[in-house]
């Protein structure tokens, strides 16, 4: 029998990835180790390579003939177990980097959130491959694997699988679906959130604490406190020539914003006014990210090109309508 | 000597100011934020990239879908930066307004959803953290900051359709408003 390369991309929510594999005459078995019921990514492997898939609960293969291992970790030993040996992994479960073995799981070795989807021919004459080794096809000895298996509980080979095991598999999805997002999120909270707090807050101790709050109240209230002073604020934010330079992570934006919001907390702003400011200090949203973001968007050079002048032009108009219309809907909003 | 003691604790009342704020920050609006990053999360997780995609692709023909409702959505499930990925299903002359738009909405949006835009979450939070301190209720002006924006980022969006023509036509550029079948580049 002939043996084919395959391409496994992670799924929704998943890490890791693309990984190749290719079996050869050295690696043409695979091992799969989850609870119980025999996942159909292993059987949709098993079509496409040709390989042999072995059931980690019953029997062990050595390590150097593992070409993959198919696992449903949620995240504590098993989906770091395999990529510390150096073995090609894929978990069925969204799990990303975690687990007291998560040095070891990284892009090229691991991939997660794996459903029959994300499972693809690659053709055999393209070049790459993840694992060094050529493949071969060779004609002896693995022989066929028989359509029902003596070894293995009944319940495995059947096509619908046993009511209870539905639910056990579906409340580890689930359970583990929120397991990750909760390391994403404490991650993002941590990395990104938590910094900016730091950086803010000491600028508003300083602020506060020097005594030039008060001239900047003295600058600002007049600005902010007024449509007109808004509308200044949001009219020069949003200047062709200087909306570029302003943009950058919104740091400046997020600044004008908080002392804006310190002022509004004194009393020393009517906080009706909090939503055009919203606006005001936002004209200049996104202008220094605009090659990127069509980057992003997949866009040819020639609209980059056409982009970038347009949508700064688009800002200048927009800015102050933005403000005035902002200004008009807060008629109402924390009226005594 | 009594200048140096002076100076110093003025010194450490700078930081001791700022420490409050960031403390009161950290047991206020990081536990919220969090725990909904975590739920929102969890469901973008479970309705999957694909359907987006779907929608997006659906989503190009029209102007009110193109610039109000796909990146509406965008913003939702995809949040920043990756909601403009889905710009790439858009024909060459309506990527730059759909960027216009949906940058917007990376913002509007994240007085209501933060999971959006954590990253540049004071832009928001800068000035919902005084009303805060008011003891008013920031959703009232989450929702208005939302709902202006739904309408005005549209506007922004198709506004950036004229900017983009008059560009073209001042620096002789042509681009395609035809929806691209391949993920080729078309010749412009």
């Amino acid at each position: 029998m002939s043996w084919h390369s395959i391409r496994i991309v992670k799924g929704s929510g998943g890490y890791g990835g693309p990984l190749t594999i290719t079996p050869t005459e050295a690696k043409h078995k695979f091992i799969y180790v989850t609870g119980g019921e025999r996942p159909s990514i292993v059987d949709k492997i098993e079509q496409l390579t040709g390989m042999k898939a072995v059931d980690g609960f019953k029997t062990a293969i050595p390590d150097e003939e593992t070409a993959l291992a198919v696992i449903d970790c949620g995240g504590t030993l098993r989906c770091g177990i395999y990529p510390k040996k150096g073995i090609l992994t894929v978990n069925i479960l969204p799990t990303g980097k975690s687990g007291p073995l998560q040095q070891f799981i990284h892009p090229e070795i691991y991939v997660s959130a794996v459903g029959d989807n994300q499972i693809s021919l690659v053709d055999d004459n393209a070049p790459e491959a993840s694992t060094s080794e050529t493949a071969t096809t060779e004609p002896e000895a693995t022989t066929d694997k028989p359509k029902f298996d003596p070894n293995k509980k009944i319940t495995e080979q059947l096509q619908h699988k046993s009511f209870i095991a539905k639910i056990g598999i579906g409340a580890g999805r689930v359970v583990s679906t929120f397991n990750q997002a909760a390391k994403d999120s404490v991650q993002t909270v941590i990395n990104t959130i938590i910094p900016f707090m730091a950086f803010v807050a000491l600028l508003i101790g300083i602020i506060q604490g020097s005594g030039i709050g008060k001239i900047f109240a003295k600058l600002m209230s007049p600005l902010a406190g007024n449509v007109v002073g808004l509308c200044v604020i949001g009219f020069v934010c949003s200047l062709p020539f200087l909306s570029p330079l302003l943009g950058p992570g919104a740091v400046i934006g997020q600044v004008v914003g908080t002392l804006i919001g310190v002022e509004i907390g004194k009393g020393n702003i009517a906080p009706q006014y909090a939503l055009p400011a919203l606006f005001a200090i936002n004209t200049q949203n996104a202008c220094d990210f605009i090659p990127v973001g069509l980057g992003l968007e997949e866009a040819d050079a020639k609209t980059v090109e056409v982009g970038v002048p347009s949508v700064l032009y688009s800002r200048f108009i927009n800015g102050v309508p933005r403000v005035l219309v902002a200004w008009l809907a807060s008629f109402g909003l924390y009226a005594k | 000597m009594h200048y140096i003691t002076d100076f110093a604790s003025g010194f450490m009342n700078l930081f001791q100011t700022g420490a409050k704020t960031f403390i009161g920050w950290m047991s206020s609006i990081v536990p919220v934020v969090l725990l909904l990053l975590v739920l929102m999360n969890t469901i973008i997780a479970f309705l999957g990239e694909e359907r987006m995609e779907k929608i997006a692709k659906a989503s190009s023909r029209n102007v009110l879908t193109r610039y109000m409702l796909l990146p509406f959505l965008a913003a939702f499930m995809l949040g920043n930066p990756m909601s403009f990925t889905l710009g790439r299903f858009m024909p060459e002359f309506y990527k730059p307004s759909y960027y216009a738009a949906m940058a917007q909405f990376n913002h509007t949006s994240n007085g209501v959803f933060p999971h959006i835009n954590p990253g540049e979450l004071f832009i928001w939070m800068g000035i919902a953290q005084g009303i805060q301190k008011l003891g008013l209720n920031t959703m009232d002006l989450a929702m208005r900051y939302l709902l202006v924006g739904l309408v005005m980022n549209f506007i922004g969006g198709w506004v950036t359709d004229f900017t983009t023509a008059y560009v073209c036509k001042s620096s002789g550029v042509t681009l395609s408003k035809e929806v691209k079948i391949s993920s080729k580049p078309e010749a412009a």
